[in-house]
């Protein structure tokens, strides 16, 4: 099997712009639309989260079963469930061999701040057993094969900003070493406050004065297969990753790694850098990740002005926003929406274009706070 | 398809500070486990652990940059990525004109650390001091850390699968091999005891008030554990080239999920079945090759009985004459380092033909019908062993080593 044989079958999300792919692909159309920020924490005042307010499980994951599901396993399911049905019910793999590749920055956050709650001001031995298993990074991936029975690899990445882009590379190298027939890739993140604190005492955070990331709340999901499948929305024609040394809460200092990334990715997809028809930036307001970005791009692309589409400014930053990336990535190379939320300003400045037509070649590159960069080809089937 | 050698091991684990400390304690069936001294154990079921002496790491020269704030979890991987680099006679990834990849297994990172500043933050609101505790929170702190350590520049991957972690991390870098992306990695795991898990387990009624008894019918739960573990798994045509000798070949790894529960095995043995026969598959060897499992024994009510099912289905009439040893009697349960560090242990086993015994074992359990090396290290010729770990989520790994052909 060939790169170019991983293909996008069929996309699920949850957003600040609502449940549902219609709902994302509604907010991108609007030039208006910006999420709703604000994520309560004890003590003091919300922290600049884009949060999926209006988010129910109802009529798509049973009460009783979404009851016994912390927050991002239920982001997941509902993104997840909404992906799979689209790819066909019942679906056309033998569950057993579907896998789950899952990117996250904070999943099991909020549970373990209930556990250690417990310990801290109450007792040892009043720790919630109901809560523990959440803790772990893999609840919402495992969560998932669970509900719905899928019994391939299931595995999770901790990879800060790039999870969900890593996700999706590596649900690619499941299929082609036939380790399974499909992959539900995703990123999720949950809004968290202590994990949003860390990041507001960094001053990384966005503050009146001072420019800086929104975190995001959400999931999105992508189902990679090969052939057979249902009628694919995208291919996944390449991807990189590359990384560069930086200390975990810093980014790197030059952007070396972003740009191998795209590079690689690119050869990958036998695509050159002038066949590139959008960026799907990786922008998220912090100035030094934008100057990075700038920098790779000059590298990758020399002459060539692609269009540049802000995405993470709207969705919020994360795992989640990685993964969202790409799925409008795949939905605007299959001509299912033309997203107008502009082009960064760092990016414009540079002489790169809003998207004003139809796309089919799009780049999704992230780069993570401590050194990993990922990056993805999807191409128009 | 390249074929990959693993040719270096470092290790960081409660029975010493380095490989071959480790090695010959856990050989002489020496446990690591005793009292926790790193936080108060008043109020749990138990006051145990498999606690690493962290003075006694040999952390490689480094600057603030790499050191500042690095949580314990990063300095057991720093001291054991730096053990293997060395043993493998790779002088640094800057040297080497391929870019080295990095696969690690990341668990709880550097929450110990953070708890201190979470139960600050819970008791005195949001405006008390603290920031340099969670700049390691992140899963993939430890991978960072090596990263600028050692000034990687391949690809950087955590993994976060609970106990399967770094056993997947060390599939995944050899399958990077294998396809050519990389010529090394260094791939393995850490993690570190901390309140949470301490308090999780606990709460399961998970954890034993004795050292783990793995395979054993007295057994009442696992003993938690920390270290690391860092394996370079080199292509062979590199290795060679440059005159490195393997401890053992990486022959394949298999993945699956359990779909069963969160945090009970599904006690038939089927699904780990298919993990182990997934691993044999893509190794091209068959049951009736294998002379030696490291088990995942965490010495828990469901596991031992569920993870000898699947060896019974697997090994069907050859399960007397299969050694399956856990390590996690003598070295804890290292939660997401626990893979890394059984695959380092089981090419040990093959490079030096000497089976690591169950520490802890003494009564069999006819719900376990192992040969599980009871007493101290074995000697006996391994050529192809099963390294397998089984987590939570149902997310199960198993490597396939074989000796050098």
């Amino acid at each position: 099997m060939s790169a170019a044989r991983v293909y996008v079958r069929a996309a699920g999300a949850v957003t600040p712009a609502g449940t549902g792919v219609a709902a994302l692909r509604r907010a991108a159309a609007d030039p208006g639309w910006h999420p709703a920020l604000g994520l309560p924490r004890p003590d003091a005042e919300p922290l600049p989260v884009a949060v999926c307010r209006e988010f129910t499980t109802k009529d798509i994951v049973p009460p009783l079963l979404a009851r016994r599901l912390d927050r991002p396993s239920r982001l997941l399911a509902v993104a997840a469930r909404e992906a799979l049905r689209a790819a066909g019910e019942p679906l056309p793999w033998a569950p057993e061999r579907v896998g789950v590749t899952a990117g996250t920055w904070n999943s099991g956050t909020s549970a373990l701040v209930e556990v250690l709650r417990a310990v801290f001001l109450t007792s040892p031995d009043e720790a919630p057993p109901a809560q523990f298993p959440s803790t772990v990074a893999n609840a919402p991936a495992s969560q998932l094969g669970i509900l719905d029975k899928l019994g391939g690899p299931n595995i999770t990445f901790a990879e800060k900003q790039v999870g969900g882009l890593r996700a999706i590379v590596e649900a690619a190298r499941l299929l082609l070493a036939r380790r399974a027939d499909a992959v539900v890739a995703c990123g999720v993140d949950e809004g968290d406050w202590l994990n949003a604190e860390g990041y507001a005492r960094l001053r990384a955070l966005a503050a009146p004065g001072r420019a800086g990331m929104v975190l995001g709340e959400g999931a999105g999901v992508l189902v990679l297969a090969g052939d057979p499948g249902p009628a694919p929305i995208a291919a996944v024609a390449g991807w990189g990753s590359a990384s560069a040394p930086a200390p975990p809460h810093r980014y790197p200092a030059d952007a070396a790694a972003l740009a191998a990334a795209c590079v690689q990715a690119l050869a990958r997809a036998g695509i050159t850098a002038s066949e590139v028809d959008l960026v799907v930036s990786a922008a998220n307001g912090i100035p030094a990740l934008a100057a990075l970005e700038l920098a790779a791009m000059d590298a990758v692309f020399a002459g060539h002005r692609p269009a540049a589409l802000g995405v993470a400014e709207r969705l919020g930053e994360g795992a989640a926003g990685g993964a969202l990336r790409a799925v409008v990535a795949a939905m605007t190379v299959a001509g299912a929406v033309l997203p107008v939320w502009g082009c960064p300003a760092h990016l414009a400045a540079a002489g790169y274009p809003a998207l004003l037509g139809p796309a089919r070649v799009a780049l999704v590159a992230g780069q993570a706070g401590g050194g990993s960069a990922v990056a993805l080809v999807l191409t128009a089937v | 398809m390249s074929e990959v050698w693993i040719t270096g091991i470092g290790l960081v684990t409660a029975l010493g500070p380095d490989r071959e400390t480790t090695w010959r304690r856990l050989v002489a069936g020496e446990s690591g486990i005793g009292t926790v001294t790193l936080f108060d154990t008043a109020g749990f079921r138990t006051s145990i652990a498999a606690e690493v002496d962290a003075a006694g790491l040999a952390l490689p020269v480094l600057d603030r940059t790499v050191l500042g704030h690095a949580s314990r979890a990063s300095r057991f991987a720093l001291a054991a990525a730096a053990e293997a680099v060395a043993d493998a006679g790779l002088a640094s990834g800057r040297l080497d004109p391929h870019p080295w990849a990095l696969v690690l297994g990341g668990g709880t990172a550097g929450l110990f650390e953070a708890e201190a500043f979470v139960a600050r933050r819970l008791r005195g609101g949001a405006r008390v001091r603290g920031l340099g505790e969670l700049v390691d929170v992140p899963q993939d702190a430890p991978s960072d850390r090596l990263g600028l350590a050692f000034g990687l520049t391949g690809p950087r991957i955590t993994v976060t699968t609970a106990c399967s972690s770094s056993t997947i991390a060390v599939g995944l870098a050899a399958e990077m091999i294998r396809g050519g992306e990389a010529t090394v990695a260094l791939a393995g795991g850490a993690d570190a005891l901390c309140r949470l898990t301490y308090a999780g387990f606990n709460s399961l009624h998970a954890v034993d008030a004795e050292p783990a008894k793995p395979y054993d019918r007295r057994r009442h739960g696992l003993s938690l554990g920390e270290g690391a573990a860092v394996l370079v798994v080199e292509d062979a045509g590199h290795a060679r080239g440059r005159g490195a000798r393997p401890y053992a070949r990486v022959l394949g790894y298999g993945a699956t999920n359990d779909a069963f529960h969160m945090t009970q095995p599904e006690p038939s043995g089927a699904a780990w079945e298919r993990t182990l026969r997934a691993a044999l598959a893509d190794a091209g060897v068959g049951a009736d090759t294998v002379d030696y499992v490291n088990g995942h024994g965490t010495a828990t009510e469901q596991n031992d009985p569920a993870e000898c099912a699947a060896y019974g289905r697997v090994f069907a009439g050859r399960l007397a004459d299969v050694p399956v040893s856990s390590v996690k009697g003598a070295l804890g349960h290292c939660l997401c380092a626990a893979g890394g560090i059984e695959a380092a242990i089981t090419a040990l086993a093959i490079a030096r033909a000497t089976l690591p015994p169950t520490v802890g074992f003494a009564a069999a359990d006819p719900a376990c019908p192992v040969d599980p090396v009871a007493g101290t290290g074995r000697r006996g010729s391994v050529d192809v062993a099963v390294s397998a770990s089984f987590a939570f989520g149902g997310n199960s790994a198993a490597l396939v080593l074989g000796g050098a052909a």
